[in-house]
């Protein structure tokens, strides 16, 4: 008994041995975080980025058979909230304490709402919320709005958050009150589709509420190869990047930043969206269309010391990990 | 229901529309799936064999930590591997790909084989006393008796393979023209909200595996029949 118990000893030690070898060659020795990073440029006209609601029609075409009630009292109470104006100046101040910067700007008159907003009842409790990752990451729903939301008024806000064009399928399927995202083509088309799927809520005259925005950000290695920090602008600086061929990690996914990304590169680049798919010639091996979300995409541009185009919120939650 | 009949339809056109993406793809598929099962094999059932015929103290032990290994959670191996090849040349490379496919389906394959081998093992031994015969050549009748198993082990090993998505996802980056395969593409579609085009592709990979195993059931019955 005592030779086998040493050798199931000795397994375990030698299983361990080899674990803390392996790992530590890479995990002790190398930096963390985005180490390798840069933020070369932002607050560039170009590189706003606008963010709406659309509440979603309960009479709807949907794309499948919805048995789930929509619940147009809740989404309702929560547009006139988020747009009213305390709810506004809330937004204004997210991430000061935390990022010392404005991480998201009210629009310039912009019409706040002041409709009163009824407490949940039963059948209006539950509330369904399907938006992008690059709001969810931030915080700025989950950990800040929707709390005080719920508190206030006893609804319970489901957020469901997924791409911009998942996060609008989702409406589509019927499994979403309302939306809040960042593209504004594909908003446009999801509300024209012909289908019925938006909704215009009491006291505004279009479906899509376009009420806050923020900035997407140029990120890029240490050294930038490109130069594109010295560029006059978010263009330029991505015409260097094109001319010297330097690595661009792209979403490559249809989502809100990916639209942003292909309309700053040179025209004849042959960079750009067809029918949902990224479209690139096939001898660029610099420019990288990985199809993952937005952390994923800074992980490689850090790996590979490539640029990338980020919102702030998600650069600066995945900056401050970090330094924490 | 309209969901499956537009996926059906995209899947049918898609394959006949000989669309160099999706070929591109496929062919990536193919050679990551295709070498790894075929070194998983190679490793794991020699290993299967060694670990059924041969005693040695800690076999047990050695039995259970094979048999943990078959659990080892895809993302978990994805991630050391890439902290592990942060910093090379191998980082979102189908190279590394492989190795990862290698690391989680060697354990099945040894464990699988050497699960039938030591279920018949009491026959076979008994045959090779009859025969006098070295624990290596016994080692090389349980191969023979196993053949066909084998082809059942490798088609586990190759489904395995082919449709893992957390550890390719991150070792290969999922970088259209170098390392995206089937199932990080359909995770992209759906991503993209393209609920279709990704059951279009499921489709897809579904019929590859289904080539793939009615090659391996002819091949069986051919071993059955000899």
């Amino acid at each position: 008994m005592r030779k086998r118990r040493s050798l199931y000893l000795a397994v375990t030690a030698l299983v361990a041995v080899l674990v803390v070898a392996l790992t530590s060659c890479n995990w002790f020795s190398k930096p963390k975080g985005l180490s390798n990073l840069d933020l070369l440029i932002e607050r560039d006209a170009a590189m706003i980025n606008v963010y709406s609601v659309i509440a979603v029609n309960p009479n709807a075409n949907f794309d499948n058979t919805v048995s789930r009630e929509i619940n147009v009292v809740g989404a309702d109470a929560f547009i006139n909230w988020i747009t009213s104006g305390s709810t506004l100046e809330l937004i204004n101040d997210f991430g000061k304490s935390k990022y010392k910067e404005q991480l998201f700007y009210v629009e310039d008159g912009f019409v706040s709402s002041s409709a009163s907003i009824p407490q949940a009842t039963a059948d209006t409790r539950v509330i369904k919320l399907s938006t992008t990752t690059s709001v969810n990451d931030s915080g700025l729903l989950e950990g800040y709005l929707v709390p005080t939301f719920e508190d206030k008024y006893g609804y319970d806000v489901q957020v469901v958050s997924a791409g911009t064009g998942a996060a609008i399928t989702t409406a589509k399927n019927g499994n979403a009150d309302l939306l809040l995202v960042h593209s504004k083509a594909q908003e446009e088309a999801f509300i024209n589709a012909g289908n019925d799927y938006a909704r215009v809520v009491d006291g505004r005259t279009d479906a899509r509420i376009h009420f806050m925005y923020n900035y997407f950000v140029l990120i890029g290695p240490k050294g930038d190869p490109a130069g594109a920090k010295s560029a006059e602008d978010v263009k330029a600086a991505f015409a260097l990047i094109y001319q010297s061929e330097s690595t661009f990690i792209s979403r490559g996914d249809n989502s809100g930043t990916h639209s942003a990304e292909v309309k700053l590169w040179p025209s004849d680049s042959g960079i750009g969206i067809a029918d949902g798919q990224a479209v690139f010639p096939e001898s660029y091996t610099w420019y990288k269309s990985v199809g993952q979300g937005m952390g994923a995409c800074l992980v490689m541009a850090n790996e590979l010391s490539a640029y990338v185009l980020s919102d702030k919120a998600t650069w600066l939650a995945y900056r401050f990990n970090e330094k924490s | 229901m309209n969901y499956l009949l537009a996926s059906l339809k995209s899947a049918w056109e898609m394959m006949f529309s000989g669309n160099s993406d999706l070929l591109e793809i496929v062919a990536t598929t193919l050679r990551m799936a295709g070498i790894s099962s075929v070194t998983a094999l190679l490793i794991g059932a020699p290993l299967g064999v060694l670990l059924a015929v041969f005693n040695f103290p800690g076999k047990r032990a050695a039995r259970t930590l094979l048999r943990t290994c078959m659990a080892l959670p895809p993302v978990v191996v994805g991630i050391a591997l890439f902290i592990m090849a942060s910093g090379t040349k191998l980082v979102y490379s189908v190279k590394l790909m492989i190795i990862a496919q290698i690391v989680l389906i060697t354990p099945v394959t040894a464990g699988l084989t050497e699960s039938y081998l030591s279920a018949i093992l009491p026959d076979l031994k008994e045959t090779a006393g009859g025969l006098r015969m070295s624990k290596w050549k016994l080692c090389l009748l349980a191969a023979n008796e196993s053949k066909r198993n084998f082809i059942v082990v490798y088609l586990m090993a190759f489904s395995r393979s082919i449709a893992e998505v957390g550890a390719v996802q991150i070792v290969g980056g999922n970088i259209l023209h170098e390392t995206r395969v089937m199932t990080t593409a359909i995770a992209l579609e759906y991503g993209k909200g393209s609920l279709s085009l990704a059951v279009a592709l499921g489709i897809i990979l579904f019929a590859i595996a289904f080539v793939v195993n009615a090659a391996a059931a002819l091949i069986q019955d051919r071993i059955g029949r000899s």
